[in-house]
């Protein structure tokens, strides 16, 4: 019995190696290729932060608010979505038109829109709370909508615009992030799990700098500038007097707003949103850390929301509550003095003068 | 699969059971041209929620669930804050159905068994953080730095069971911006969001292109001493002041011109959706007329209200209001002033010390009692022993005074005096402060903008009601306020908040220092080590000393050598020339 047990597991031996063998050759079957080239994330966040405070740097808000905008209609909800703001663009009494952030002079996108959420502004913006977000490691009693609640399936897209510098970007110009920590910062996400894949995108000058001393695997990083270059403005509106939006973003807003839910675009389309003609910066790319090939990645497993949906053939038997239940309960409620009258102190404190 | 579907399904029948509870949902809307051609416009929605116990809580039906979640998780029972952007101009606008601070205002009470002050203190904490992620504000900031407990100023308008204390948390943040993300999370907390009802009317765009605005989120429980029964009260409030002029170019407008929109029905949730017109002055003639008008004598003046019950009106379609002007020519009104007014600015002369200066004015014909509360932040040191309270030449009697003194980086200063305004006057209440510097790292990004002070709060019992429209403070709804005739009129009105520009440091000064410095040592670095560390010879290698025989050796030899030498040369000349 023991002989036949060892033969079986010679034999079964020889059987995994000689198939391990034909897989290891090159002409793997393509749905095998395919299938590790298709993401496995289970949801998508998004980190989003302008660094700039005051009013002259109108175009940082609108190049974080048009991303804002594109993941948020590509589904990605409020709640995953972490927007810093460092100043009140559209509020501020410079801007003559109220509540209303442009990408063009033109005035066609108000990429603010009617329902934004903030959910880090003004001084809140800082180094420490950004670095806190990504690690996860908030103070305590920390509000639900600024945490960054990850886990090892979900996609994360980091974008930074702000001022930046041969390895740092500045925040609200008082202090800056170095790209050694950023770099530890997704280093410990990575180690934490805190995510499965991470884009990364910059648009400040210098912006390659910022993904250089990246270790962490399943990165992949794109860079509105190389080293030594400057990123540029798109255009101005002299009816407010400042830039209106940064050229890597606006070309990058001109591809998503093209992209719709079920788009087959790809990353590496998106990659090449801004060719040098236009952009005047070379835009820097880091594929090395990245282990699909980004002409298979789908730009909605980035930008888009997933949500897990589960089609049932059966017939679900659901009762509804009749709608009388609910008639009545309008009907016994007495509109006013039904209820006891409370007894209220005094609203003012007649006492001190009695 | 099928048991979340079951447990769904679960949910659905508690829910059922749960409706039995009585919950109410009002929404009003009250209009009234203020005298200097403006518009006031302010939205109430109100829920109130009648539960058997607290546990109820956890069952939410027109209640957001995060609202219902905080009253059942901390002891507070009363909670305001308020968002607000610009200020109310009492003299031109009589006052407020609702009134606040620039910027954000929160007070809390709590109240509850074995509660102490460290207990509360952690809760406010909390509290606050949560609202910042529910209202998007920063109103995280608030920590024991910045919040007092008045003493005078504010009293309970909640109900619990007897002999349990009280305690007050207060805070401003006078810097706090308000824009779309605020109002967006603001709208959720309602039943019908902004899709249908009166909140529909409040579009971003148009709400911020106003000359005040202001959003409160108001939470009070009362609380059965006997049976433990417990009614939740939450009313969430806006109030905006339109200039006509500005959006229509024209004395008149519309519900449509001033919001973007006309109305859209009215909230299926709602038992109540009613719009309120002042129409006392009689300057407009409104377009559709209602037949609903409503006398309202409250302390011996009379106001007049159109009532448009929207249920029967138009509970589904569009509706609009149009306000046309009776009276076309241009008359210049005559606005009588509040009875009680109040003002602040600061008086100083160079960047050392200053003066916080506040006006409280009594435009009535008889003494008014008033209780002043100051919110100085820990940053501007005040002496008050300087405090000074006087009507012209002379000191007034302060009746109580209850000061807390600050402490740097922990505790605001807070200052709550009592005293009486005679007649037709005004009092100055006046004490001085230093401007200090700060540690380097407390500045913020823009210390050159300057520091703001919160508002100070005066309250005071009205004796007549002109000009008031305050809900009383048992009732809920705006209707409660008609003929709510009363011995007096309890008023709380708010100060301008004001900006400081403390001594700045140079915060380039490091860096100019370093390069500077560095510029300095490399000037001096060269010469010094040549100096240091190269020996200064005379060149006795010269031509001079050496024989005939040997110059014409060396002649050739150089000539044969040619220009490899040179350069040796040129070096050896270099320490000579120095």
């Amino acid at each position: 019995m023991e002989f036949s047990c060892k033969f079986l597991a010679i034999f079964l031996a020889i059987t995994i190696l000689t198939v391990t063998r034909t897989l290891g050759n090159s002409n793997v079957p393509q749905k095998f290729v395919d299938r590790i080239q298709k993401s496995n994330h289970t949801n998508n966040w998004a980190v989003l932060v302008d660094a700039s405070r005051f009013w002259f740097n109108y175009r940082h808000v609108a190049n974080v608010l048009s991303i804002y905008r594109s993941v948020k209609r590509l589904g990605i909800p409020d709640s995953q979505i972490i927007l810093m703001l460092a100043d009140d663009m559209a509020c501020n009494p410079r801007n003559s038109r109220p509540a209303q952030v442009f990408n063009n002079a033109n005035q066609h996108l108000n990429v603010y829109g009617d329902d934004v959420e903030v959910d880090y502004r003004g001084y809140d913006v800082t180094v420490e709370n950004f670095v806190r977000l990504l690690t996860g490691r908030t103070v305590n009693g920390t509000a639900r909508s600024k945490k960054l609640l990850t886990d090892a399936g979900s996609n994360v897209l980091i974008y930074l615009t702000g001022h930046g510098g041969d390895g740092f970007l500045k925040f609200q110009d008082s202090e800056e992030i170095t790209s050694q920590e950023l770099a530890d910062a997704i280093e410990q996400m990575w180690e934490k799990k805190r995510y499965n894949e991470l884009f990364f995108m910059v648009d400040t000058c210098q912006a390659a700098s910022l993904y250089e001393k990246f270790t962490s695997p399943n990165i992949l990083a794109v860079a509105s500038s190389l080293v030594g270059e400057d990123s540029l403005s798109h255009h101005v509106d002299p009816s407010i007097g400042v830039y209106m939006i940064d050229r890597y973003t606006y070309y990058a807003l001109e591809f998503l707003e093209k992209v719709q839910v079920n788009s087959q675009k790809t990353m590496g389309e998106f990659l090449k949103v801004c060719p040098k003609r236009v952009c005047i910066s070379t835009v820097g790319v880091r594929k090395d850390l990245f282990n699909r090939d980004p002409d298979k990645v789908l730009i909605t497993d980035f930008f888009g929301g997933v949500r897990p949906t589960k089609i049932l053939s059966d017939p679900i038997d659901i009762e509804f509550t009749p709608e009388k239940t609910f008639e009545e309960v309008n009907i016994n409620i007495p509109l006013e003095g039904a209820k006891p009258s409370y007894n209220f102190p005094s609203q003012f404190a007649s006492e001190l003068f009695d | 699969m099928f048991s979340r579907l079951k447990f769904c399904f679960l949910i659905l029948v508690i829910s059922v059971n749960l409706s039995e509870q009585s919950e109410q949902y009002h929404e009003e809307l009250f209009i009234k041209p203020l005298p200097n051609g403006f518009v006031n416009t302010f939205f109430q929605f109100t829920t109130r929620w009648n539960m058997a116990s607290r546990e109820d809580l956890l069952h939410t039906k027109l209640t957001p669930r995060p609202i219902a979640e905080v009253l059942y998780n901390y002891d507070v029972k009363e909670l305001n804050i308020a968002l607000t952007q610009g200020l109310w101009r009492y003299e031109l606008w009589g006052y407020p159905v609702v009134d606040s601070a620039p910027g954000a205002e929160a007070w809390a009470w709590f109240n509850g068994d074995n509660l102490t002050e460290s207990h509360v203190s952690r809760q406010w904490k909390d509290l606050t953080s949560t609202f910042s992620g529910i209202l998007c504000a920063s109103l995280n900031n608030i920590d024991e730095a910045n919040t007092v407990q008045p003493k005078y100023s504010f009293r309970p308008r909640f109900v619990a069971p007897k002999n349990t204390k009280s305690f007050i948390k207060y805070s401003t943040l006078p810097r706090e911006n308000v824009c779309t993300e605020n109002l967006t999370p603001w709208k959720k907390l309602l039943p019908c969001s902004s899709e249908q009802g009166f909140a529909s009317l409040l579009n971003s765009g148009y709400v911020h292109n106003t000359n005040y605005h202001s959003v409160k989120v108001a939470i009070r429980t009362f609380q059965e001493a006997k049976t433990g029964e417990l009614t939740m009260e939450l009313v969430l409030s806006a109030n905006l002041v339109f200039d006509p002029i500005l959006i229509s170019s024209s004395k008149d407008y519309s519900i449509r011109k001033i919001f973007g929109q006309g109305l859209n029905g009215v909230c299926p949730m709602s038992s109540s959706s009613k719009i309120y017109v002042d129409i006392t002055e009689d300057k407009f003639e409104l377009v559709p007329d209602s037949d609903d008008v409503k006398e309202s004598t409250r302390g011996a003046s009379t106001t007049k209200f159109a009532i448009y019950d929207m249920k029967v009106i138009s509970p589904n379609d569009l509706f609009n209001i149009a306000f046309v002007k009776k009276d076309k020519q241009n008359l210049v009104p005559i606005i009588p002033p509040p009875i009680l007014t109040a003002h602040r600015y600061i008086l100083a002369k160079g960047q050392e010390e200053g003066k916080i200066m506040t006006e409280v004015t009594n435009n009535h014909w008889a003494d008014l009692n008033v209780v002043l509360q100051e919110n100085i932040p820990w940053f501007v040191p005040s002496y008050m022993h300087t405090l000074t309270v006087k009507n012209g030449n002379e000191v007034l009697k302060i009746k109580e005074f209850h000061y807390i003194p600050g402490n740097d980086r922990e505790r605001p200063y807070h200052l709550e005096i009592a005293f009486t305004v005679p007649a037709k006057s005004t009092v100055k209440v006046y004490f001085d402060f230093d401007y200090i510097f700060l540690k380097w790292t407390e500045y913020p990004p823009d210390a050159n903008h300057g520091h703001y002070i919160g508002s100070a709060v005066v309250t005071a019992l009205l004796p007549v009601a002109k000009n008031y429209t305050t809900i009383p403070v048992e009732g809920y709804l705006f209707e409660h306020s008609f003929n709510a005739s009363r011995p007096s009129y309890f008023i709380q009105i708010h100060t301008e908040s004001l900006l400081l520009s403390l001594p700045t440091p140079d915060f380039s000064m490091p860096y100019n220092v370093i390069c500077l410095t560095c510029t300095v040592i490399a000037l001096a670095f060269g010469p010094i080590h040549s100096v240091t560390t190269k020996i200064l010879t005379v060149d006795t290698d010269g031509d001079e000393n050496k024989g005939f025989i040997k110059k014409v050796i060396g002649k050739i030899r150089d000539k044969i050598k040619g220009k490899k030498s040179a350069p040796k040369e040129s070096v050896e000349e270099k320490p000579k020339s120095e």
